[in-house]
């Protein structure tokens, strides 16, 4: 098992650094001039955003370049934010709470009530609340998460004004409300943009858990534990589902990333300040540092998605350890 | 396990409905903005001139003077005191400012001559201020007489000395930063927590999307009526619509464009819109170089005739009219309605296809093939236009530029380029029509960086050597140059190096809860210190109902 895991560690170690090197030269060969921005607001002449251009090393060679980005990288230091003039590591770690709070929620109620209702809907299939949470969820996967958001803020907001439209914080609040009225703000501004990308993702688990479910339960064993009389609850859970549970690790492993740069829609709908919508205005400004910040962490997460999948099969299932 | 879902649901349905309890006391207004300010203190910064970092330092730091609403950038009457209760003309370059000596800053310390020396020392090193130092060329020296005179000294005379002394620069305090090495200032931690003299002080910042300042309760000029101001931040046009809408903003700037909005704010019975002139202007930039060898004219727009028949072929005012409705004008010449100059200028010329048709016949262009296109030994008059996708007001607007042209048998290729890329394309000179925008200072005198042979953001290349000599003779004119000026803008007006479409009208979606809201074009929250407001347990949110 041990050597297993070394080999996969290392495995996914050269895979970051096969996506980093690739990020690093297409991002540069995308047309868009990184510096160009800086004279939206008011004009600055291109004697200035060539002496901006040396200090940010854009006038360097490639090479060099990629040279200065793989040793800061190496020393934790991913450069300073060309957008933003402040270091990309301190820019990531101010929006990383509240991209793993809305990530994490997602990721839970997706992997709890998506896989308990794809459960459901197969130990009764062809029944009412089969064809109900059907059509639920192939409607909950057809709607576009953005649309999804605009329609809830607007109905939670601004018509019913129940629920707040945007942001993570009620702003007047201050910061020595006491733990327990800010922990209730932040859920209440956390419902919205989680229920939107909620309903999305767990439609997409329901149908891969059911499918896998109703596979499950046809299988051999699951006919010999009834007919040994072993209660159907023990049946279903905790033989049937093991079993069909691989398409959905599958699924968490590919969630994983997506969850956390993925929601850039929602966050910017309901001004969530998270990564999302930070890797969004970097790829729109091509400010490169940031833009390799966020990549680079995406890059790491669909890694650590694979891994992770790779390791939950492994416990699951001994063949796939000796393989 | 039934009752613990029934638990479970009941949980996840009432704890969002709580709502947390606000202090009644203060008041508080809440200003949602498109952008969060990173570095608020306008001298130190680096690189980018963000309108969000000058927005926040207008409530931190104060100006020797402020413009008047309206007022001429030229000579001193267009001033009033500010950190500066007086001023003297001692000769042709020189002036000598006296400060408020009841100024101090939010630490305690008194605001000295000392604090705007050290300041003007940073901002005309361009190794700390690229911009500011070339905006400040002409000044020779600053220095402190006492502890509360500073005398500033130019190169030459000329009509803006006032405006180059007081406009750009905003003093900082130089028993915090004198120690710091300049390498240093752009990271120092002054950055993160500013300490200014303004009506606000700085309280706090989450780095993402909102900024808190308290009021000042020692500003010499009066205690701000309003407690505290938070500057929240939301890229998304929609996000920050429904916080005013929601009542969880109480201001919200550009409100407009797509028009509908205005309808939306107005209807809520407790928001009200306010219009102020804009800083900004569209134009219609012709490239008079060949975009793919710049060494050449451009084959088609370099013909003057041309440029001026693309220009009448338009209806200016009903293209603005579609899109910003009442909230935007159409400029004559590249001036915006906050330039003071604009009162100088005659009405821009309306739509004349017949004309414009007469124009472009002499220049060779008629359509041979009857195909609608007028060509030109065989080739069509066909120009592309490079417009920035973020825009929608240019975007909404180049698609009826392209049905009105093509109404004069010109055809027009809409090319819309994501930010990056329209800028890179625009600063390489690859363009033939380029929609760009604008967002000018108050003073005329910056008209030179886009309308002279050397102007430093002049990417279309137009050149006229009569221009350059006009204007230059208004920038150092020493007595009112009115008259030199309005020859220079007809002048550029006559070249037709682009057709100046619109200046719009900022609008503002203001709470009926504000009184006394005075927004400055060039400095909107500037005089937030002067608005009045009721208490936060009034506010009409759903977290304060």
């Amino acid at each position: 098992m041990g050597r297993w895991l070394a080999a996969r560690v290392a495995h996914a170690i050269v895979t970051l650094a096969v996506a980093a090197t690739l990020l690093f030269f297409l991002m540069r060969i995308v047309p868009g001039d990184p510096l160009s921005r800086l004279s939206d607001d008011r004009p600055i002449s291109p004697r200035e955003i060539a002496r901006l251009r040396e200090r940010y090393g854009l006038d360097q060679p490639l090479g060099r370049q990629y040279a200065a980005f793989l040793s800061g990288t190496a020393r934790g230091d991913l450069g300073v934010s060309i957008e933003f003039g402040r270091p990309v590591t301190r820019l990531i770690a101010e929006r990383l709470p509240a991209t793993l709070l809305l990530g994490g929620t997602v990721l839970l109620l997706n992997f709890t009530l998506g896989l308990w209702l794809g459960v459901r809907q197969a130990v009764r299939r062809g029944g009412a609340t089969d064809r109900w949470l059907e059509i639920a969820s192939l409607a909950g996967y057809s709607v576009p998460s953005f649309w999804l958001g605009l329609l809830l803020a607007w109905l939670a907001a601004t018509r019913w004004r129940i629920l707040p439209s945007g942001g993570m914080h009620d702003v007047l609040l201050g910061p020595d409300a006491g733990m327990v009225p800010v922990t209730i703000d932040v859920l209440r501004h956390l419902v919205l943009p989680a229920l939107t990308l909620s309903l999305v993702s767990i439609a997409a688990t329901m149908r891969y858990q059911r499918t896998a479910m109703l596979e499950a339960l046809a299988l051999p064993f699951v006919q010999t534990a009834r007919a040994k009389g072993i209660a159907e609850r023990r049946v279903v859970w905790h033989h049937a589902w093991r079993n069909a549970l691989f398409p959905v690790i599958t699924l968490f492993g590919l969630w994983l990333p997506i969850l956390v740069t993925g929601s850039v829609f929602v966050e910017q709908v309901f001004a969530w300040p998270g990564l999302g919508s930070l890797a969004a205005g970097a790829v729109g400004g091509r400010d490169y540092p940031l833009l390799m910040g966020t990549a680079l962490l995406a890059s790491a997460l669909v890694v650590a998605g694979g891994l992770i999948a790779d390791l939950l099969y492994a416990l699951l299932d001994p063949r796939v350890r000796h393989a | 396990m039934r009752r613990t879902h029934l638990l479970a649901c009941l949980i996840v349905v009432l704890v969002p409905a709580c709502t947390p309890e606000r202090p009644a006391g203060p008041s508080s207004v809440v200003l949602a903005v498109g952008e969060q300010s990173q570095v608020p203190v306008p001298v130190l910064k680096a690189t980018r001139n963000r309108v969000a970092d000058n927005d926040v330092a207008d409530l931190l730091f104060l100006r020797l003077a402020d413009l008047k609403p309206g007022g001429a950038t030229s000579g001193e009457s267009g001033f009033e005191p500010s950190l500066a209760s007086g001023w003297t003309r001692r000769d042709s370059v020189t002036l000598a400012f006296d400060l408020d000596r009841r100024a101090r800053w939010h630490d305690g310390q008194p605001v000295t001559a000392r604090d705007v020396v050290f300041t003007f020392a940073l901002a005309r090193d361009s190794a700390v201020s690229p911009t500011l130092a070339g905006l400040l060329a002409r000044i020779d020296s600053v220095y402190a007489e006492g502890d509360s005179r500073v005398v500033v000294h130019y190169r030459q005379p000329y009509a803006e000395q006032f405006y180059d002394a007081v406009f750009q620069v905003q003093p900082l305090p130089a028993h915090l930063l004198a120690a710091v090495g300049r390498d240093s200032l752009a990271r120092a931690s002054f950055v993160q927590h500013p300490v200014g003299d303004g009506p606000y002080r700085w309280v706090r910042s989450d780095g993402t999307s909102m900024i808190e300042l308290a009021a000042n309760d020692d500003f010499f000029l009066g205690r701000p009526h309003i407690d505290r101001v938070i500057i929240r931040a939301a890229g998304d046009a929609d996000a920050r619509l429904n916080m005013l809408l929601s009542g969880e903003a109480d201001v919200l700037t550009s409100v407009v464009p797509p028009l509908a909005n205005g309808d939306r704010v107005t209807s809520t019975g407790r928001l009200r819109l306010v219009g102020v002139p804009s800083t900004s202007i569209g134009y219609l930039l012709f490239n008079t170089r060949n975009p793919a060898d710049t060494a050449r004219p451009h084959p088609i727009l370099s013909d003057v005739r041309v440029r001026r028949a693309i220009g009448l072929a338009l209806d200016r005012p009903s293209i603005v009219r579609a899109v910003l409705g009442p909230y935007g004008v159409v400029p004559y010449g590249p001036v915006s309605s906050l330039l003071w100059v604009s009162r100088l200028t005659p009405a821009p010329a309306p739509r004349d296809l017949d004309q414009a048709r007469r124009l472009l016949a002499a220049a060779g262009w008629s359509d041979a093939d009857g195909d609608g296109i007028l060509d030109r030994h065989g080739k069509p008059l066909r120009l592309s236009i490079n417009v920035p996708a973020p825009s929608a007001a240019r975007k909404a607007m180049a698609a009826l530029v392209q049905e009105q042209l093509r109404q004069a048998g010109i055809q027009a290729d809409l090319l819309l380029l994501e930010g990056p890329v329209h800028g890179e394309r625009r600063n390489a000179g690859r363009f033939d029509i380029d929609f760009s925008g604008a967002t000018q200072d108050p003073t005329p005198a910056g008209l030179t960086q886009s309308w002279s042979c050397r102007g430093g953001s002049n990417v279309a290349r137009y050149c006229d050597p009569a221009v350059d000599s006009t204007l230059t003779r208004a920038i150092t004119s020493v007595v009112p140059a009115d008259s030199l000026w309005r020859t220079g803008i007809e002048r550029i007006e006559a070249d037709a190096p682009a057709v100046f479409m619109y200046s719009p009208v900022t609008v503002y979606g203001v709470s009926t809860r504000l009184h006394d809201v005075d927004i400055r074009p060039d400095a909107p929250w500037s005089r937030v210190w002067r608005w009045t407001a009721a208490a936060d347990a009034a506010r009409p949110d759903s977290a304060g109902r």
